[in-house]
């Protein structure tokens, strides 16, 4: 080590302090300013502490599915019983569904329709959250390793959860739908009124540009419309929970708070598949299942 | 602003490398601990800041183990995790630094509900200035009632922070 004098040594004693503070403040400004300044180095420090993350997010998913199972238990009665009378409800469906989808085999057959994109999933495990900062943000052990990339449709099976805004080799960070930054081009279901979905913070984003008028009520279905061509269209997102003169608020149909496992939806972009053809190509729920080759982490 | 905020008396010297190692060690602990991804509802966004907790208790007993570069280093690399907006939480600990030194003597030898007013005291400003700094960052008034939670929170966990802090500090170098 380089012996310094005790003055000198004094000095940068009495000094690091202020000029670290001055840093701080300089990379702040600095980050906002150039938000993709500090991306390489914030993908490289994720990378490496994912490996320690997901050490250690192995045993907390394992108690939380004790206590799930200690919850099932505890209820198994009852959920028995909405259950069976789901199961018939749901069996009819599956018959609607059935004639529904060889009917529509048979149309897609007479208009010589354009096959539609194979989608893909990669399954992964969340292994950390934003830790009660202002942003709404997890980090998934799924990276450029396992093909996926940025801007990819994050859904669980209940429905989307974000879009993957850092990719890194072993991990990436997905912005979710409800953060001060998330904008989602969606449509509502029922009316196909197209609108943006814009997070918060809040549990509940908003919807923004939607025409005036009666178009958007409670209970409507919002679901992702495909435009910009990276998510797939007719993702479901949430219902309309509350509308009032601010604008209309989403109940998203993913428990966004307590995440364990998600599906990162592979629309084409970044594989070697054709470009998908976003206003010609609509894949139902059929081609969505047809596509599943789930690389489970 | 006072040089002799800067300045730290004589602590014992501690040769001990996992006893030098103590304090940043805990504070890389704790920003671990605080971007966990336990599946309680509601939990992410009200977090309790586990970090201010490590860096008041250091900068009280042992700030020569708590240089302002470690400070530095943990806030960023707890930024970077947790996929903030990087600085803000360097800032923070180091801002957190200056507050705790200036007040340093009056903390020392005192009982533990005296230094747990201070740090409720320390929260409540640090939690504000957060908001404010996240309201001017993000251009748009944020939602103030998770910031008040999440401060509760943190000060409603501070004791048995600060009795684990103790004891490790008591068990790797022997004083406390």
């Amino acid at each position: 080590m380089i012996r310094l004098s005790p003055q000198l040594r004094a000095a940068i004693q009495r000094t690091t302090l202020p000029v670290l503070v001055l840093l701080s403040g300089a990379v702040i400004i600095l980050g906002k300013a150039d938000q993709l300044l500090f991306d390489s180095l914030r993908t490289r420090v994720t990378d490496t502490v994912a490996p320690v993350l997901n050490a250690i997010a192995q045993p907390i998913n394992a108690v939380g599915n004790v206590v799930d199972r200690v919850k099932m238990v505890v209820t198994t009665f009852q959920e028995n019983t909405r259950l069976e009378a789901e199961n018939e409800k749901l069996l009819h469906w599956q018959q609607a569904a059935l004639n529904l989808d060889a009917e529509n085999q048979q149309l897609r057959g007479l208009l010589k329709a354009v096959p539609r994109t194979a989608v893909s999933y990669v399954t992964s495990r969340v292994i950390a959250n934003s830790g009660g900062a202002f942003v709404r943000m997890v980090l998934i052990n799924a990276g450029s390793e396992d093909r996926v990339g940025r801007g990819q449709a994050v859904i669980t099976g209940e429905g989307l959860v974000g879009r993957l805004t850092e990719v890194g080799d072993r991990a990436s960070r997905v912005l979710l739908i409800t953060d001060l930054n998330s904008r989602i081009p969606v449509t509502i279901e029922s009316t196909h009124v197209p609108a943006v979905l814009a997070g918060d913070n809040s549990e509940r984003p908003r919807l923004l540009y939607v025409p005036a008028g009666d178009t958007v009520k409670v209970g409507d279905r919002i679901v992702t419309s495909g435009e910009g061509g990276v998510f797939p269209p007719g993702l479901p997102i949430g219902v309309v929970s509350a509308v009032d003169t601010g604008g209309a608020r989403v109940e998203p149909y993913a428990e966004l708070s307590q995440l364990g496992y998600v599906m990162v939806v592979d629309y084409g972009l970044t594989n070697a598949l054709p470009q998908p053809l976003p206003m010609l190509s609509r894949p139902s729920r059929r081609a969505k299942a047809d596509g599943v080759d789930g690389v489970s982490r | 602003m006072a040089l002799k905020v800067f300045t730290i008396p004589a602590l014992p010297r501690v040769n001990n490398g996992a006893a030098r190692l103590l304090p940043v060690a805990t504070m890389l602990l704790a920003a671990v601990i605080s971007v966990l991804p336990l599946q309680i509802p509601g939990y992410a966004a009200l977090t309790p800041v586990f970090t201010l907790m490590a860096a008041y208790h250091w900068t009280i007993y042992r700030p020569d183990l708590l240089p302002p570069i470690a400070l530095f280093g943990v806030g960023l690399t707890e930024d970077l995790l947790a996929g903030s907006p990087i600085g803000v939480n360097a800032l923070l600990l180091l801002l957190t630094r200056i507050a705790v030194l200036g007040y340093r003597r009056y903390f020392i030898n005192r009982n533990f509900p005296f230094v747990w007013t201070g740090f409720a005291l320390l929260t409540s400003v640090a939690m504000l200035g957060l908001w404010g700094l996240h309201c001017i960052l993000n251009l748009s008034l944020l939602d103030f009632r998770n910031a008040v939670i999440r401060a509760a929170l943190t000060v409603a966990m501070f004791p048995l922070a600060s009795f684990m802090l103790g004891r490790a500090q008591r068990a790797v170098m022997g004083t406390g």
